[in-house]
């Protein structure tokens, strides 16, 4: 599931050339999905036009597909020109809320395959949804976090929990990736920054995925919303 | 020249020259307005600015948490009047957050942004109630407001004992997010504070990054 950040009346951060994130955030999206159906993953954009999903209806369409892993991506206003960071997220919780079993399992066999933490009633609290995902979601973005760090030079070497609000109620593996900055000399930087994002996020899922398993998805139908 | 045109050229003449006063006018009445409307904005500012000073003050080395560098914030220390009373220290210590920052580069909060009221509940919970402008004028991203919640709340774990958790208002208002991507919904837990010489420099994920429980 990829989820293009802002959008519509929501312009996201503005770069002093003009430049808007929801824009650019959408043909990182766009090129992200291209690189993981080449791979063979079913993908699902939560948008692919000017429009603004809420919070909640991002998360619902995440929601609704199984084994699904929630990447949301963003590009910051500040940051310095011509100096690329990439900033992994994942949604902080309290740890002790994690049930015994997910942590259980998630230090047995941190994949994210491993890790399937819905309560045995099967119901989660809407506002709460990402609470029993926070280990496998943590374990995705440092993953990520990591291989960024390679191909943006001064990216952080592991990944930052952290509040982000639209992660909340992600009922699966969710992470943000936070591009600084918008700030860009011209499109040809852009589009050299969405291609090496993209490609890393890419392989970096792919080598998430339990050997023997089929392709992971990142969403239960090809195509988007 | 027929009478007639000279006629309604005057006329004309007479209706431009009107105008233009007419005009004049309100160009000067339309300035006036935003000049009020100006002192009435720095008039309230001054009303809502908190009391810096407090019959319990002592003078203290207070630790502000500003940026240093693009994606970190750590502390400076700097000798502050400090209240005695923990939610006048918290007060104290935020206004300094906002209004002594050493330049624009290492500022977290807005110039502008106020803070209108900052309680501490008897179980710990610090409010700190800011004006529209934090919500407004941070820079969206989530890590400008990662920053910004994390440089108040190491702030105030810092400097304000009995402090346990912080919630963030905007003008009296519980809301879903700072600018766009930090959760406000939530409580964001407070540590206590450290000895000065174990005090580590943050990085985004420190106090700040802790959860709305």
């Amino acid at each position: 599931m990829i989820n293009p950040a802002h959008g519509g009346t929501d312009d996201g951060a503005r770069a002093d050339n003009g430049l808007l994130e929801k824009n650019v955030v959408l043909i990182f999206a766009r090129m992200l999905r291209s690189e993981f159906e080449r791979q063979g993953f079913r993908v699902v954009m939560t948008r692919n036009d000017d429009s603004n999903p809420s919070y909640e209806d991002r998360a619902a369409v995440a929601n609704a597909y199984r084994d699904a892993i929630f990447i949301s991506l963003h590009v910051s206003s500040t940051g310095q020109l011509g100096a690329t960071r990439t900033y992994c997220y994942q949604f902080s919780s309290p740890v002790a809320i994690v049930s015994a079993a997910t942590a259980a399992a998630a230090a047995n066999a941190p994949g994210i395959a491993a890790t399937n933490p819905v309560p045995a009633s099967g119901l989660l609290v809407w506002e709460e949804a990402q609470r029993p995902y926070l280990e496998s979601s943590h374990h995705v973005a440092d993953v990520l976090q990591s291989a960024l760090a390679q191909k943006f030079a001064g990216s952080p070497a592991t990944s930052t929990r952290f509040a982000v609000r639209e992660l909340r109620s992600v009922a699966a593996p969710a992470i943000a990736v936070e591009v600084s900055s918008v700030s860009v000399a011209d499109s040809n930087s852009l589009l050299a920054i969405g291609a090496s994002l993209a490609s890393t996020v890419e392989r970096s899922i792919q080598a998430m995925r339990p050997p023997g398993s089929l392709p992971a998805s990142l969403g239960g139908t090809a195509g988007a919303k | 020249m027929p009478r007639n045109l000279k006629i309604t050229l005057g006329i004309l003449s007479v209706a431009v020259l009107i105008g233009l006063i007419s005009l004049h006018g309100l160009h000067q009445r339309i300035e006036h307005l935003s000049q009020e409307q100006g002192s009435e904005e720095q008039e309230r500012r001054e009303l809502l600015k908190p009391s810096i000073a407090t019959s319990t003050d002592a003078i203290v080395n207070a630790k502000i948490f500003w940026a240093a560098g693009a994606d970190r914030i750590a502390p400076v220390e700097m000798q502050l009047p400090l209240s005695a009373d923990s939610a006048q220290r918290g007060r104290q210590v935020l206004d300094a957050l906002i209004a002594d920052a050493p330049g624009d580069a290492r500022r977290t909060l807005p110039a502008d942004a106020t803070l209108l009221g900052f309680y501490i509940l008897p179980d710990g919970t610090a409010i700190a109630d800011f004006s529209e402008a934090l919500a407004s004028e941070t820079p969206s991203g989530i890590l400008s407001e990662e920053m910004a919640v994390d440089s108040i709340a190491r702030t105030l774990e810092s400097n304000v004992a009995g402090a346990r958790r912080l919630k963030i208002l905007i003008h009296g208002q519980e809301v879903d997010s700072l600018a766009g991507h930090a959760d406000l919904t939530g409580f964001f837990d407070l540590s206590p504070a450290v000895p000065a010489a174990a005090t580590p420099s943050a990085a985004p994920g420190g106090a700040g990054g802790k959860p709305p429980q």
